[in-house]
């Protein structure tokens, strides 16, 4: 996958557990760590937005792009 | 919502009514064109005495090419409330936006189909054997039935539409 979540390093920076975002961001536990793992497939603009808010970040923080490895 | 449910659960009671009694209808009819060669003496017995004028070894082959019509009409149709009855209760699970509904959609569209065209065999029996009398299938063609085949099949694409967005959706956080 070329898009990488990195939810956990900015949890970590925050000293916040996955429950606690996702009481703050009223979002289910299961629904989060879908994103943490990187096994979503699309997140929306208001599930970013609640998220930034609450980790005070940007979403350049929690997502980055990496380029997958050309085959060969 | 209350409302719904009552309607989908009525509607798998209507179709496994339908199953049952097209299985039925299945088993007498294939017993019915075994008959005609275990004891052919009965039925050119029940021909004549329903219409002594006619010639009664065409009449008689007739009625079983009516009956081969029946048995594949009767198999398309239990195919059809198979997969119709799938489809129920997975509307009953409230998710009927799944890949298998497209499949069983589409299976429903042919069955439909094949079961317009079998009319065509059914026009042929009432044009060439006058000897079947009232027994003879009208053959008309239906517009309505035309209509519902190709409304099954553009169902079918919806619902293939409808379970790839459901799939997006699965995995949108």
């Amino acid at each position: 996958m070329a898009i990488i979540v990195h939810l956990d390093r900015a949890l970590a920076r925050r000293r916040m557990s996955l429950t606690d975002l996702s009481q703050a961001v009223d979002i289910t536990l299961a629904n989060l760590s879908i994103l943490k793992t990187g096994k979503a497939k699309a997140v929306r603009f208001s599930t970013l937005e609640a998220i930034c808010a609450v980790l005070g970040c940007q979403p350049g923080d929690i997502l980055s792009y990496q380029p997958d490895d050309e085959p060969g | 919502m209350r409302q719904r449910d009552h309607l989908v659960r009525s509607a798998a009671i209507i179709v496994q009514i339908g199953g049952i009694a097209n299985r039925l209808f299945l088993v007498a009819v294939v017993t019915g064109l075994a008959a005609t060669w275990l004891v052919p003496g009965f039925f050119n017995g029940l021909l004549a005495e329903a219409n002594a004028a006619v010639d009664v070894s065409d009449a008689l082959f007739g009625t079983r090419l009516l009956m081969m019509i029946g048995i594949v009409m009767a198999i398309v149709i239990d195919r059809m409330l198979v997969s119709m009855s799938a489809v129920i209760s997975s509307a009953a699970n409230g998710d009927p936006f799944v890949p298998d509904n497209a499949r069983r959609i589409r299976a429903i569209g042919w069955a439909l189909l094949t079961l317009q065209l079998l009319d065509i065999p059914c026009a042929l029996l009432a044009r060439f054997w006058p000897s079947l009398g009232s027994a003879a299938p009208s053959g008309d063609v239906s517009l309505g039935g035309w209509a519902a085949t190709l409304m099954v099949f553009v169902l079918a694409r919806v619902f293939t539409a409808g379970s790839v967005m459901r799939e997006d959706l699965a995995g949108t956080v």
